[in-house]
């Protein structure tokens, strides 16, 4: 986990995170098609942050912990999961001791697409076939292979899940499958089971701005799909951190830094 | 290994023509003036030497006897310059591999019961290709094991010391001619230099000299400087093969099983 005292507040670990960076933007291409004037909307890459406002009382905001504020449609059996489920967040949170959250004492990877509801940056970078986002939590990768394959069933199952995409106009389009059934959907609980199929629509809204509609497929655990939505804010001064998690010590200095409210 | 690959050279190529036909974006070159120059001075070269992009993975023979083949566990064949201190750390070490091996259940190696971060530069010597990508500002080296990265910086930023003790180390870069120097320092102590328990030191100063020998291989000349743990700086030279049809897969260090079964697949010459 990332060094930094005790009781530090996101907005001091904001502060440092922007310090040294000089790090120059990546200019539009000169091929993009119908261009605004910007940027590349085919362009995603740069360190994103998660647009919300800080500090933040994370039992309070949904957007902490869940991708949407009304409750997704849970099967009976999802519904089962969940109610089983004691998360250290939200309306039925439980002290840290008593989480049976999967990743708290073991440090299990987060899972897909949990991983987007951490108050940490990430970072995309593009190949020729591929859209990789680095995640500075844990440094978990989602690797969105873009190059005409399909999925590869000998994969799996999976913590991050076997990804590929394409483009429709200006949104990339990923679609996730082959899943482990180990995690959990978000940080409280909602369940999702090896039928788990994730569909993201990605798209730059302006130049600072990048958009994620995150439709959640898992007909064992939800009786429809269901959509959840979140804004990143371009960061061009910031530069990921080494974060690898390594026992519940690194939550409990994380939950720490989000409920602190900034002094 | 060499003759036979020389026999695939041509379908390679063919491959490799695909590969690198050069991006229209900027990500795919350095951003430093120095880069520019450099490129300039290779006309008529079949690759471009400031593009590391692919993935790569070892270039020596498979299979292999794990136990019996020290670039398995180690970087070199003879014995690194320890210090005293050195000396000592490396004898509390219970590896399981190399002459010595422990069983499983015995080693203290950090990474088998915990699943620690490997560190560097030991992350090269695990079985697992790697994948280089670059942006204007960075080199960065995804390692498939344990899903780790090498952020190497080289826009010009100095190290940060309010940064670490890392468990990968702060990474700046810059490239001299053809070849990429990568500076990484401000480590902690708790991770081996290598899968057999050589030691560092949070002094531990890496320096890697990388670049492209031709096409298809990668060299990475890493010097290890660290007072503490060796009387001298030493050099370890490793090679990469480029794998234009390999994708990184997913690979999480979990518990002890995933090293079980990783040990095996190298000694079988996955």
């Amino acid at each position: 986990m990332r060094k930094f005292a005790a009781g530090i507040t996101l907005a001091v670990v904001i502060v440092v995170l922007s310090i040294p960076a000089v790090r120059a933007q990546t200019k539009p291409s000169s091929e993009a098609p119908k261009a605004p004037a910007t940027f590349d909307p085919h362009d995603l890459s740069g360190v994103w942050f998660d647009d919300h406002p800080r500090p933040i009382t994370v039992m309070q905001r949904y957007w902490a912990y869940k991708f949407t504020e009304g409750e997704p449609p849970m099967t009976a059996w999802g519904q089962t999961q969940y109610a089983a489920a004691k998360p250290s967040f939200g309306p039925h949170a439980f002290p840290l001791a008593e989480t049976n959250d999967p990743v708290y004492h073991t440090c299990i990877p987060l899972g897909f697409p949990r991983i987007f509801l951490y108050p940490l940056p990430f970072q995309i970078v593009q190949t020729r076939g591929e859209v990789i986002l680095l995640f500075e939590y844990d440094s978990h990768r989602h690797q969105i292979f873009t190059d005409g394959r399909a999925h590869d069933t000998s994969l799996g199952p999976l913590w991050m899940g076997d990804a590929i995409g394409h483009w429709e106009g200006d949104t990339l389009v990923a679609d996730t499958v082959n899943f482990n059934d180990k995690t959990w959907l978000d940080r409280i609980g909602h369940p999702h089971s090896q039928q788990l199929h994730v569909i993201e629509h990605i798209r730059r809204v302006d130049h600072d701005h990048l958009e994620n509609e995150i439709t959640i497929d898992d007909p064992k655990a939800y009786t429809r799909p269901w959509t959840g939505r979140i804004v990143f804010a371009l960061k061009p001064k910031w530069t990921l951190a080494e974060e690898f998690c390594e026992d519940i010590s690194s939550f409990d200095s994380i939950e720490k830094q989000e409920v602190t409210p900034a002094k | 290994m060499r003759i036979v690959w020389a026999g695939f050279r041509f379908a390679l190529a063919c491959t490799l023509a695909f590969v690198f036909v050069p991006r229209s974006s900027a990500q795919t070159k350095p951003a430093s003036k120095t880069a520019a120059t450099a490129s300039a001075a290779a006309p008529g070269s079949s690759f471009d030497p400031h593009d590391l992009t692919g993935v790569w993975f070892d270039d020596r023979p498979r299979p292999v006897t794990t136990n019996e083949r020290y670039w398995i566990f180690k970087f070199n064949a003879e014995e690194p310059p320890m210090t005293e201190w050195g000396l000592a750390q490396y004898k509390a070490t219970k590896s399981s591999f190399g002459d010595r091996a422990y069983p499983l259940a015995e080693t203290n190696d950090p990474l088998y019961h915990t699943c620690t971060p490997p560190g560097l530069p030991r992350a090269y010597l695990h079985p697992f290709p790697i994948q280089i990508v670059q942006t204007p500002g960075e080199v960065i080296v995804l390692f498939e094991y344990d899903s780790v990265r090498h952020q190497i910086f080289t826009d010009g930023r100095k190290h940060d010391e309010t940064l670490g003790p890392l468990w990968m180390g702060d990474a700046i870069g810059h490239w001299d001619g053809d070849t990429l120097v990568a500076d990484t320092v401000n480590f902690n102590d708790k991770t081996w230099l290598d899968r057999i328990g050589h030691p560092h030191s949070d002094q531990l100063h890496v320096v890697e000299r990388i670049r492209r020998k031709d096409r298809d291989h990668l060299v990475n000349d890493i010097t290890i400087e660290d007072p503490k743990a060796y009387a001298k700086p030493w050099t370890a030279h490793l090679e990469f093969l480029l794998r234009p049809k390999w994708s990184l897969a997913e690979q999480f260090c979990e518990d002890e099983e995933s090293f079980q079964s990783m040990d095996k697949d190298a000694a079988a010459g996955k």
